[in-house]
């Protein structure tokens, strides 16, 4: 791969300073500049200053919470950009369809490990834009 | 489609009998049941997972058959349950209906209410079940409130509701429960370990886990028997049920093996709490009159605490590490990972 490619901009985007960590920590080192936000109303303030490749997004924050992000994002900034990956808990996986319905491009599930985050943030920077 | 039921089980049931030649596996109900399922293809994710290893040809080992028991076939039959409740329920919907078109056009909302229910695919997953079942109960006590000719019937389809409920709950209850010592079984701690460590990962709480195994627990079996095996184990599942908040998880991980989940604690508590149970054991000893006589009951505990990020795996290798070196360090102790 070129030296030039550009990093991925990845916006973790959780009111849990834990889940923050953990993410930046799994994706420190790999090809990404990351960029936190602690609920989704300033998530959407850095998202119109400068469009993330992918947001992790957590369902439930004060302000303005996980769906209520994804329906606004996908209102302002069409159905392209950015990606979006929801993450929530075992409990929370009715969530999941809702946000797949409203323009999620995919989930991972509370625990997560490092692998699985890699994966899930690589699967849907790789996938084709929708038609 | 009648004919053709019975001659597919047959050669589903040939052909598991092979498969156990073939890969030279116990022929235990256990094994037969996988290789059966297998065969039959009801169930899709098990076939996938069993293609894959036969493909790489590594054979099947014990603990992989176990594995892919509780994962496919335990579900199953739980999911099995919840379709027989299933089917009570839509019985007792149509009656319901019937109930309701009787009762005339004030009863028109409670039959549209009761058709959206009916309509409505819940398969095999129990939420949407129990969020059905609660919701027909809601609607049906509307309907009891409305109409007065049809109230004794309604209130008696409701109590019928109700009781099919506890049945449910019942049923699902007993399959998250190791049925020798009443703990949590596998699966349930499987389940439960995923969300508590969710939580912690979601608030930066502690959680910390122990493994707890019985010392010399082969030898019990060997001089007096199972049964007594089984009383061994019975005494300790009570003294960790004893020794734990209402928060805490005890479960059976599987042969003499208990795990205990403890949410909001660090591992110095924790270690406090595994000597609490090892103490309550010396304390409070299992009284059988045995010839031989048996010594003193004792176990040895692994304590780690969940890292946010560590893959679960990885967190229960850590207490299984520190478990063997309590094992290694003379039994009847406690190590930290």
């Amino acid at each position: 791969m070129p030296t030039t490619t550009k990093p991925t901009y990845c916006l973790l985007t959780d009111d849990s300073p834990t889940v923050r960590k953990v993410a930046r920590r799994f994706l420190q080192g790999s090809d990404y500049e990351l960029d936190d936000a602690g609920n989704g109303q300033i998530a959407l303030e850095k998202c119109a200053i400068r469009m993330p490749d992918v947001v992790l997004l957590d369902w439930n924050m004060p302000v303005m919470n996980g769906i209520e992000f994804l329906r606004a994002a996908r209102e302002q900034f069409g159905r392209d950009h950015p990606k979006i990956v929801v993450c929530t808990t075992e409990s929370g996986v009715d969530y999941i369809r809702e946000a797949m319905a409203s323009g999620a491009d995919d989930y991972i599930i509370k625990p997560f490990d490092a692998p699985t985050l890699h994966a899930k943030l690589s699967g849907v920077l790789a996938a084709p834009a929708s038609v | 489609m009648y004919l053709a039921a019975p001659l597919q089980a047959k050669c589903s049931s040939e052909a598991a009998m092979a498969s156990i030649s073939r890969y030279e596996i116990m022929p235990t109900p256990d094994n037969y049941t996988l290789w059966y399922e297998y065969h039959a293809g009801h169930h899709a994710g098990l076939r996938r997972t069993m293609d894959v290893l036969i493909s790489n040809g590594d054979g099947f080992e014990e603990a992989t058959l176990h594995d892919l028991t509780s994962t496919f076939i335990s579900s199953a039959k739980e999911a099995e349950v919840i379709r027989e409740a299933s089917r009570s329920i839509q019985e007792a919907l149509r009656s319901l209906i019937e109930v309701a078109h009787r009762a005339g056009a004030e009863a028109d909302d409670f039959g549209i209410a009761l058709t959206n229910l009916a309509a409505r695919n819940y398969g095999d997953n129990k939420e949407s079940l129990r969020e059905m079942v609660d919701q027909l109960i809601r609607e049906s006590r509307k309907m009891a409130g409305k109409s007065q000719s049809a109230s004794a019937e309604m209130k008696d389809r409701s109590t019928e509701i109700e009781i099919l409920e506890r049945n449910l709950a019942q049923a699902l209850a007993d399959a998250r429960t190791d049925s020798l010592t009443g703990t949590a079984n596998r699966k349930a701690f499987d389940a439960t370990i995923r969300k508590l460590a969710g939580d912690a990962m979601n608030s930066g709480d502690d959680l910390a886990l122990l493994m707890v195994d019985a010392d010399r627990f082969k030898h019990v079996n060997d001089t007096w028997g199972h049964q007594v095996g089984d009383e061994v184990l019975r005494h300790i599942a009570a003294t960790l049920k004893h020794s734990v908040r209402g928060q805490d998880f005890v479960a059976r991980y599987g042969g003499e093996e208990f795990a205990v989940l403890l949410p909001f604690t660090d591992s110095k508590s924790a270690i406090s709490v595994a000597e609490n149970v090892r103490h309550a054991l010396i304390r409070e000893p299992l009284r059988l009159a045995l010839t031989p006589p048996m010594g003193p009951l004792t176990v040895s505990i692994g304590v780690a605490c969940y890292e946010p990020g560590d893959p679960l795996a990885e967190w229960i290798g850590r207490a299984d590490a520190a478990l063997y070196q309590a094992k290694g360090e003379g039994r009847d102790c406690v190590r930290c990972a």
